[in-house]
């Protein structure tokens, strides 16, 4: 008798778990089936719409649902349609994951976020980017931001949200103590370090222990190589034919430089200890972006940093800030409800409503219409931007950025040689042209 | 009795069927279909994937130095795991089992950095090593705590054994434990009337006694050790460059982060698979001879 309850309990254990999850599938498709009779619907009655969207980005949800409410108000408004949005918003360390799986499983959310550099290409070549020229807010975009989500045959895909300018970050308080500005050649660069040994300043704080710090240097010496003497290095790279010998000595040079002039124990210093070393002033510069900004300023409110470009030769038009995008937005092109999803698109970059949600988010201006005051050190990238000292970032894949990450680590452990490093680099981005062919 | 024979299986599936179930749903289907991705060049987010064969394989064995390293090293690691793991354990068990009154105490001392998530213990040690030896090293004598222990290539793999011992010796001590008291009192007498030294009882009695609790944990080391991930994650991070690349981390890169080769990394895992399935066979078919009865 008690086997046999025991039996009965476990069946029905299992019975229940099962139901639970044909509940949950029958509900979900029971919503799709909703919105898509809503759309038929005659033109009188308000429409009702579902709209799923994937943002990964929890910590600015409160951000995130105020503005959607504000759409959904609009939208009832001039439209007359009712808008139910479904905000997904995953940690940033596992989203690609999940999302990928969704794109996957024709399960693709109507607007979701992606990162513009690193994952706009292979996503446009599987179709799962729905093409967005035409939009009234593609005009609006600025010129400095607009090619990090166009596609290599011209077509933006996606609207970005954070955008980077970003050079070095250095301490203008020891800067100013010692006379100095930033330099714009590796000679005076070399000057600027002489002088602050002299006064006893550690020159560079060094965090190299995770390999994606090291690997700075990557874009930004390709970045301006390729605006000075090798416009075509990328576009020979991906047909096999360049080397990264051609950009040897604009890696090394300055990289030499700046960890011959560091802080000690470089492989044991992770970026957040990186951030701490450079608040507490114990170097005078950070090989590192602003997007460390509130780090620095959370271990030390009243250090005043700012961007500078970092020099790689003596050509003082090859020492420029780099631009690049990451969050954006982009609209699957298998969305049942592409209309509304557009809208909500240009309505992030309406003329209104957008400037206080970029301020509040604390994003850089990415638009004509955005005009609110950001941040100083943004203001400095901005002011070398508008000289026309800027590069877009170069369209290096992210294997070979994992690849010099390690490269340069093992490089600066002692353990390869600059060869070593360029040929290693020579063999990922050969293996990243054999794999996406 | 075929009716009884019916109901018996009826009653094994009625108790199995639930944790199968999701065994195959969870474990089981996932694994065949990673193999299956093994001869394939998916990676992970197209929907179109060709069939390549054996390309994957011959590729990760030939012509992927990194891998081979990072399986190198592997080895390297296993090798110590195995044979430092098992030796602290059984010394730790022999020296608690012996002490009467304290036996409780030092047990749960011992066992208590395993109740410690991996990855935090590891966190944690890089903050000793990182932080606290170069202060003593500061404040006391003892110059050579100074020095990069998680930073140097020569230095950083001994300190991912010293975590993974700290973790890890704790659950193996306490299999031996278990088995060191099943070992009958009157042989170990018996062997003291004989006049055997304390050396001589534990090799020749308590030792052959025990084996099939050796057989389990060098079973355990030898499987954990071949698939450790957390500790050099949190520790080095597989740095500097790639010289403290495990296996795993390895196959994680490959899929995760060069070029999204979920094919490749999976040929990769299977090749994992496979070489632990060959030693652990290996192993428990050599240790299964050794055990003896009481």
């Amino acid at each position: 008798m008690k086997r046999m309850s025991k039996g009965l309990l476990c069946s029905l254990l299992a019975a229940t778990l099962l139901a639970g999850c044909g509940n949950g599938n029958s509900g979900s498709n029971n919503g799709n089936a909703g919105s898509t009779s809503g759309n038929d619907g005659s033109s009188g009655t308000a429409k009702s719409v579902t709209l799923k969207m994937f943002i990964a980005q929890p910590r600015f949800k409160e951000h995130y649902d105020k503005y959607i409410a504000d759409f959904v108000a609009k939208e009832k408004a001039d439209k007359n349609i009712d808008v139910s949005v479904q905000l997904e918003m995953p940690t940033a360390d596992n989203a690609s994951q999940i999302l990928k799986t969704r794109l996957a499983s024709n399960d693709a959310p109507d607007i979701f976020a992606i990162h513009a550099v690193n994952e706009i290409p292979s996503y446009y070549k599987a179709g799962y980017l729905e093409d967005l020229s035409d939009q009234p807010f593609a005009g609006k975009l600025l010129d400095s931001v607009k090619p990090s989500v166009t596609t290599t045959d011209g077509k933006v895909v996606a609207l970005p949200l954070e955008t980077l300018s970003w050079g070095y970050l250095y301490n203008k308080t020891i800067f100013t103590e010692h006379g100095l500005t930033p330099p714009t050649t590796l000679t005076e660069m070399k000057a600027v370090v002489e002088k602050l040994k002299a006064a006893n300043v550690t020159p560079f704080v060094l965090s190299y222990k995770e390999s994606w710090i090291p690997q700075l240097v990557l874009p930004l010496a390709v970045g301006s190589m390729v605006k000075t003497k090798n416009p075509d290095f990328v576009a020979q790279m991906n047909k096999d034919e360049g080397s990264f010998s051609e950009m040897k000595s604009a890696i090394f040079d300055v990289f030499d430089l700046i960890n011959e002039n560091g802080t000690a124990k470089a492989t044991e210093v992770g970026g957040d200890d990186g951030a701490a070393a450079f608040a507490a002033g114990k170097g005078a510069m950070w090989l590192q972006g602003p997007w460390y900004a509130e780090t620095i300023l959370k271990s030390n409110p009243d250090l005043d940093f700012g961007v500078a470009p970092l020099p790689v030769s003596d050509d003082p038009n090859a020492t420029l800030i780099n631009l690049s995008a990451s969050t954006s937005l982009a609209v699957s092109p298998t969305s049942k409800n592409k209309e509304v999803a557009l809208d909500f698109l240009n309505y992030v970059l309406d003329d209104q409503a957008s400037n206080a949600f970029f301020q509040a988010l604390k994003f850089n201006p990415v638009a004509t219409i955005h005009t609110y005051e950001s941040y100083p050190w943004i203001n400095d990238a901005t002011a070398y931007v508008k000289e026309g000292k800027s590069v877009q970032d170069p369209a290096i894949p992210q294997a070979v950025k994992d690849e010099v990450g390690k490269g340069l680590q093992a490089y600066y452990a002692g353990q390869l040689s600059q060869d070593d490093v360029v040929k290693a680099l020579d063999k990922a981005w050969k293996s990243y042209n054999k794999v996406n062919k | 009795m075929p009716v009884k024979s019916y109901k018996r299986i009826a009653s094994l599936i009625a108790f199995v069927a639930p944790a199968f179930l999701f065994y195959a749903l969870f474990l089981l289907i996932p694994t065949l279909g990673g193999m299956f991705y093994s001869f394939t060049d998916w990676n992970g987010l197209n929907p179109n994937y060709s069939f390549i064969g054996l390309g994957n394989f011959i590729e990760a064995l030939r012509e992927d130095p990194d891998f081979v390293n990072s399986l190198l090293f592997t080895l390297k690691y296993v090798l110590f795991m195995v044979v430092l793991q098992n030796g602290f354990a059984l010394i730790l068990a022999v020296f608690i089992e012996s002490k009467v009154r304290t036996k409780g105490f030092f047990r749960t001392i011992f066992f208590m950095p395993n109740m410690i998530s991996t990855i935090i213990s590891a966190f944690m040690w890089t903050f000793v090593f990182s932080q606290v030896l170069p202060q003593i090293a500061e404040k006391t004598a003892f110059k050579f705590l100074d020095q990069l222990w998680i930073g140097d290539p020569q230095v950083s793999f001994f300190s991912i054994i010293i975590v993974s011992l700290w973790n890890g010796v704790g659950y193996m001590m306490i299999i031996y434990l278990a088995a060191l008291q099943g070992v009958p009192q009157s042989l170990k007498e018996a062997a003291l009337i004989d006049g055997a030294t304390p050396l001589q009882t534990f090799r020749s009695v308590t030792l052959p006694m025990i084996t099939h609790a050796v057989t389990i944990c060098f079973f355990l080391t030898l499987n954990g050790a071949f698939k450790v991930f957390e500790v050099v994650y949190g520790l080095t991070g597989g740095g500097p460059g790639r010289s403290t690349q495990v296996i795993t981390m390895n196959i994680y890169e490959e899929a995760f982060s060069n070029n999204f080769r979920y094919g490749y990394a999976s040929a990769k895992s299977v090749i994992l698979f496979v070489i632990i399935l060959i030693f652990t066979f290996i192993q428990i078919g050599v240790m299964k001879r050794k055990e003896v009865e009481a």
